[in-house]
Formats: C-alpha cells, sequence, structure tokens
C-alpha cells in the first residue's frame, strides 16, 4: 500500500494541452476525488497515473518510488474503466483470474483469491457467465472485482457509477465507500458528479480545463470555494453568482451590480475593482435569520416544490437569486417579500480568487 | 412475424433464381463429371448421368491433377499464412495509432488492389526473373501476398478498430506486454475477421489463374486451375475430365467454408452492424 504524489505533471496531445502544471498528494489509504466537467482531462490524468500514457514534463511517484519509467504492469495499480472493459471472450471467473494468471499466480492462490472477491463482491453465482449477460450493476460489480483480486497499491476509478441508473447509482456510493473502508487501499476516483465527490471523497481536487482550480475536503471545497468556477460547479442547485464593483470604504466593502447595492460590513484587501459575490441557495432567507443580515427586496418569480425542500426563484434588484427553502413560505407567484442574506455567508472573489471578508461587530 | 403469402412466394422466387443461376455452372459439372464418354458427346445432351466414375479415375491417375492439388495447396496456404502474419500487424497499426496521412494510406492500398493484372503482370515477371523466382512457387507466392494483402489489411483494420481501446488498456494494466495484448486479447476478439480474410485470400490464391499461367511452366509444378485448363489437347476437349478435376478442386474450399461458416459470416457482415 502507499501513496501518490504528482509534481508539475503536463501533458499535451498536438497543440492540445490537456493537463497543465497538475500537482497533487494522496497519502497512504487515502480516497481521492478528482471532480470536473466532461473533457476537463480527467481520464488522461488517471491513464498518466497509470502508466497508459506518458505525460509531456512533470513526475509521478506512487509510494516513495518515482514511477516514470516503469510500464503499467510494474506500476501496480487498477484501473476500473468507464465502460467497465471485461474481456467480452472470458467468463467472469477467467474475467477475474486473468491478471493473476499474467502475474504467475499459482492456480491455487487464484482459486482462493477469486472465492474471496466474489463473496466480497456477492457475484458468487456469476461466476460462469460471459459479460454480456450481465446486467450494467453486475457488470460493475464484476469491474470492481477484477481489480481488488490482485490487491493493487493503488485503485484508479474513471466515472465507474456513470453509466447505472441513478438508485443503482446511490448503492454503489455505498458498497464502494465501504469497500474503501474495509480495504484501506489509497483511492483516486474520477467523476463529474459532485454528489459522488461530497459523499465519497475523503479530499477532492476540482479541475477545469486541465488545471487544478482548488484542493480540499467536502467541507472545505463546499464552504469555503477558492473560485468562482469551484463555487458554481458545487452544489444543486448552483451558488447565486452576482458581477459587480467592488469597493472599499473606511468602515465598509460596497458591492454595486446594477440596480443593486449592497453595504457588508466586513473589511478586505480590495481596491475599487470588478467582482463577483455569491451566496448559496440555502443561505438565502426569506424569514428573518438570527445573525447578522442585510435586507433586499426580492420578487417571487418561480417556485418548485421538490417534496422535502422547496426551490424559489427570486428577483431582486434586476437579478436572479435562487432560495432553496424548507417551509413554504410565501409561495404566491408575483409577490413581493423581503429577502434575507446573512453576511457571514457571502463570498466574494475578484480576478478569479477567494477574499477574505473580515468581519467587524 | 408472418409476411402475407404474396410476399413470401416472391421471396421464395427470387431465391430460388439466385440460387439455380449461381450453382446451375457447377450442378452442369457435377451432373457432367459423372457421365461416360458417349453420354457427354449425345446430342441431344441428356440430363441425368448414368453414375460412371471414368472421368475421375483417369483425372485422379492419368492426368497429374493430384501433384496440382499438392501444389495448389502449398501456394494457397503460404500464402494465407503470410499474407495474414504481414496484415495483422499492419491493421492492428493502422486501426490504432494516430498517424497523420492514414486515410492516404488505406486509400493508397485499396488502389492496389484495383490495379488490372495485365498492368503488373510485366514489372512482375520481370522483377521475378531478376530474383530467380520464375518457374518457383515462392515466385507465384510473392505476388499472391502482394494482391491479397490490402484486402486482408481492410478487412482486419476494421475489426480492430471496433473493438474498443479501454479493452487493451485493461490488459496492460493486467499485466499484458504488448504483444501478449495483442494475442491473448485483441486477437481472440478479431478471431471473426480472422477467418474472413483468411478464407478469401486462400480462395483467391486457390482460383488464381494467370499469374499461375505467367510464372509456371513446368508442368510438374502447376497449381490446378492451369493444370486443369491444360487438360485440353490440340483437337479435342476433354469435357468429362475437366468437369471431374473442377469438382474435386472445389471440394476443398466446399469443406473449408463449411468449417468456418459461422466465423465467416458474422465477419462478412460485422462492418454493417455495430456490437
Ligand atoms: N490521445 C489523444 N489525442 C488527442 N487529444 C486527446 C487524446 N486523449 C484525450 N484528448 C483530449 O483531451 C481532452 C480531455 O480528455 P479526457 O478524456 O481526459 O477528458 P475527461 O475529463 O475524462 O472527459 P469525460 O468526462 O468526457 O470522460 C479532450 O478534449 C480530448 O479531446
Ligand atoms: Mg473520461
Amino acid at each position: 500500500m502507499a501513496g501518490l504524489a504528482l509534481q508539475h505533471v503536463t501533458k499535451i496531445f498536438g497543440r492540445t494541452t490537456v493537463l497543465s502544471d497538475v500537482s497533487l498528494e494522496a497519502s497512504d489509504g487515502e480516497f481521492v476525488v478528482v471532480l470536473g466537467p466532461s473533457g476537463c482531462g480527467k481520464s488522461t490524468l488517471l491513464r498518466v497515473i497509470a502508466g497508459l500514457e506518458p505525460q509531456t514534463s512533470g513526475s509521478v511517484s506512487i509510494g516513495k518510488q518515482i514511477v516514470d519509467r516503469l510500464t503499467p504492469r510494474d506500476r501496480d495499480v487498477a484501473m476500473v474503466f468507464q465502460h467497465y472493459a471485461l474481456y467480452p471472450h472470458l467468463t467472469v471467473r477467467e474475467n477475474l483470474a486473468f491478471g493473476l494468471k499474467m502475474r504467475k499466480e499459482s492456480p491455487s492462490v487464484i482459486e482462493t483469491q477469486i472465492a474471496e472477491v466474489a463473496e466480497l463482491l456477492e457475484i458468487q453465482s456469476l461466476l460462469n457467465a460471459k459479460p454480456q449477460e450481465l446486467s450494467g450493476g453486475q457488470r460493475q460489480r464484476v469491474a470492481i472485482g477484477r481489480a481488488i483480486v490482485r490487491k493493487p497499491r493503488l485503485f484508479l476509478f474513471d466515472e465507474p457509477l456513470s453509466n447505472l441508473d441513478a438508485r443503482l447509482r446511490a448503492s454503489m456510493r455505498v458498497e464502494l465507500k465501504k469497500l474503501h473502508r474495509r480495504l484501506n487501499v489509497t483511492m483516486v476516483y474520477v467523476t463529474h458528479d459532485q454528489i459522488e465527490a461530497m459523499t465519497l471523497g475523503e479530499k477532492i481536487v476540482v479541475m477545469d480545463h486541465g488545471t487544478i482550480q482548488q484542493i480540499g475536503t467536502p467541507d472545505h471545497v463546499y464552504h469555503e470555494p477558492g473560485n468562482p468556477f469551484v463555487a458554481g460547479f458545487i452544489g444543486n442547485p448552483p451558488m447565486n453568482l452576482i458581477e459587480g464593483i467592488v469597493k472599499p470604504a473606511a468602515t465598509h466593502v460596497e458591492f454595486h451590480a446594477g440596480a443593486l447595492t449592497l453595504h457588508l460590513r466586513a473589511q478586505a484587501d480590495v481596491y475599487a475593482e470588478r467582482g463577483i459575490l455569491g451566496i448559496r441557495p440555502e443561505d438565502v432567507c426569506l424569514t428573518r435569520p438570527g445573525t447578522n443580515h442585510l435586507v433586499l427586496d426580492g420578487m417571487i418569480d418561480v417556485h418548485e416544490n421538490l417534496g422535502g425542500d422547496h426551490l424559489v426563484y427570486l428577483e431582486v434588484h434586476r437579478h436572479r437569486l435562487v432560495a432553496r427553502t424548507t417551509a413554504e413560505t410565501a409561495k404566491n407567484i408575483g409577490q413581493s417579500v423581503p429577502v434575507y442574506v446573512p453576511e457571514e455567508k457571502l463570498h466574494l472573489f475578484i480576478n478569479h480568487n477567494r477574499i477574505p471578508l473580515k468581519r467587524h461587530e | 412475424m408472418t409476411k402475407p403469402f404474396s410476399e413470401r412466394l416472391v421471396l421464395l422466387i427470387g431465391i430460388f433464381v439466385a440460387v439455380l443461376g449461381s450453382l446451375f455452372p457447377f450442378f452442369w459439372f457435377v451432373m457432367t463429371s459423372l457421365k461416360s464418354q458417349i453420354h457427354v458427346e449425345a446430342i441431344p445432351p441428356t440430363w441425368w448421368p448414368d453414375g460412371s466414375l471414368t472421368f475421375y479415375e483417369s483425372v485422379l491417375f492419368d492426368r497429374h491433377v493430384l501433384t496440382s492439388m499438392g501444389n495448389s495447396l502449398i501456394v494457397a496456404s503460404s500464402t494465407t499464412v503470410i499474407a495474414l502474419l504481414i496484415a495483422t500487424p499492419a491493421a492492428y497499426a493502422l486501426a490504432r495509432l494516430r498517424l497523420s496521412g492514414k486515410a492516404w494510406m488505406l486509400g493508397g492500398l485499396l488502389c492496389v488492389a484495383m490495379f488490372p493484372q495485365l498492368v503488373i503482370a510485366g514489372p512482375i515477371w520481370q522483377i521475378l526473373k531478376r530474383l530467380g523466382g520464375l518457374n518457383t512457387h515462392w515466385g507465384l507466392v510473392l505476388p499472391y501476398v502482394t494482391l491479397t494483402l490490402p484486402l486482408a489489411v481492410w478487412i482486419l483494420a476494421t475489426f480492430f478498430k471496433e473493438l474498443p481501446l479501454e479493452l487493451e488498456e485493461a490488459a496492460r494494466i493486467d499485466g499484458c506486454t504488448a504483444w501478449q495484448t495483442l494475442s491473448k486479447v485483441m486477437l481472440p476478439l478479431a478471431a471473426p475477421g480472422l477467418f474472413t480474410a483468411a478464407i478469401l485470400t486462400f480462395i483467391y490464391a486457390w482460383n488464381e489463374f494467370f499469374f499461375a499461367l505467367l510464372i509456371l511452366t513446368d508442368p510438374a509444378k502447376h497449381t490446378l486451375p492451369v493444370g486443369i485448363a491444360l487438360f485440353q489437347g490440340e483437337f479435342t476437349m476433354p469435357w468429362g475430365e475437366i468437369a471431374a478435376a473442377s469438382v474435386i478442386a472445389t471440394l476443398p474450399l466446399i469443406v473449408l467454408v463449411l468449417l468456418f461458416q459461422r466465423g465467416i459470416i458474422s465477419g462478412l457482415s460485422a462492418g454493417a452492424v455495430k456490437g
């Protein structure tokens, strides 16, 4: 078992830079989730780690060992692919045995290891079937089984749940989490689904266009997004973001965006410049909160009932704000309502960086 | 789902005409080969053979047909083996590598396959003369391999392209070398393509007449098509013997096709349907 470290890894295909100066670390046994939109280079990142694709520059080490010159075979990693990639001409048992056979394990060892994994993943009854006879969920189990049967020192998952329906995805998420706890091996898990990232990851690496946007715990990237991209990508519905002009004053910070003017009772090291103000939908209140807050005039535009929660789309000084509320407060469309914004929940970004707001009472 | 009767009737007639049209000459030869000399020359022609095997006897024992068949076997199987050994890695590379000008290469291959034989006959003869390949079997195999390669590469490249890249990557991570990835994962999956390419190559080499006539002059080295054609005497046309020899020449192909039928059918239709 071993951790993983990438140092300044860059990957260029022809003229397109797919990974640009990517550095990240996973400690021994950590579950790291790489989160980013489609096409941002997640699969390429995994393929570089596995040794399937050489990086243009930078280095990869597994454990304490630099593996840049090792073949995929010698890196001792396992990968679960997006489309399962089970060998169609082999039975499930042969699929599981394949990697062990290639590594010249003895038949008795192979037999016991397959039995162990089959029991763990509850696929004993499928061992003699061919992959095309299995359902999507069963194939996914076998693919995971093929990865863990070899006991590699690092697991790579490439969007393993994206082909499953919502229910199966939820239950596989739970199982993956259990599996990680049980095996206690370093895992790198790639996904574009922020729910998977939040629920599975001990550490989340947010990527966009081949560059790392932020690295942190799920709580950290959620509550203190490092830039507007992270703020907008994580969370559902995404954070409300309003572009405007930031002006520092002696005792407060002013924010102007068209018809909207806010006086934030806080200080920040800024000059007068363009900035983005953000607030999460669940922090926009329609009832007066206990903390320091700003009050705005809003008008209810659309109301969506999600069962437990309600989404209220508001028009506030010509800006669109989404509020997530529990109580069915004021659901008349077209009605004017006061909108409360707790000051400590506001996020300020200037030049794609988070600017801390130092509050003073 | 059953189609209305009239529609099925049209279908049946169509199938019947197609089968009859393509099988009739062969059927006539089989009939002729089983007649005796008097019936062959009878006017008006008789339909049903008398079941005489004299033509077969004379073909098998007086006319070197067995020798020619041996020659054909050697030439056709060497051509098939060599063509596939070259075509497989070539097709794999064309299917997988991101080469610039790949489309041109594939297009060029197709052009080569379409050269009229007469155009290249002269150069080939000259080259073989230089190499000392005239009147040898390898001298015949060489142009056969060149001429069958494009088709084999095309068939195989189509197959390799349809196999997902992820499978190969899975194999490499599972510990395969590049060669093991090809032999343990890619080739078994491309088996229908291999069968198809092999059979088509074999049939081409087995049937080819023009180059065989041009390159081989020694009767002991003739392949079947040439051997049979040279039955013809100065004044006679031994139809019965030609028919019997043709039947014998066709039998190995029929056996081969029947043996690999399932593989070939899925191979020929693979490009059409994804899956
Ligand atoms: N071998 C290659 N040659 C050229 N470009 C490539 C190659 N592989 C990937 N790319 C490009 O790199 C970019 C990132 O691809 P990658 O597959 O890593 O994205 P991804 O984040 O995994 O996307 P998805 O979520 O859709 O799987 C894409 O724009 C793709 O076109
Ligand atoms: Mg991908």
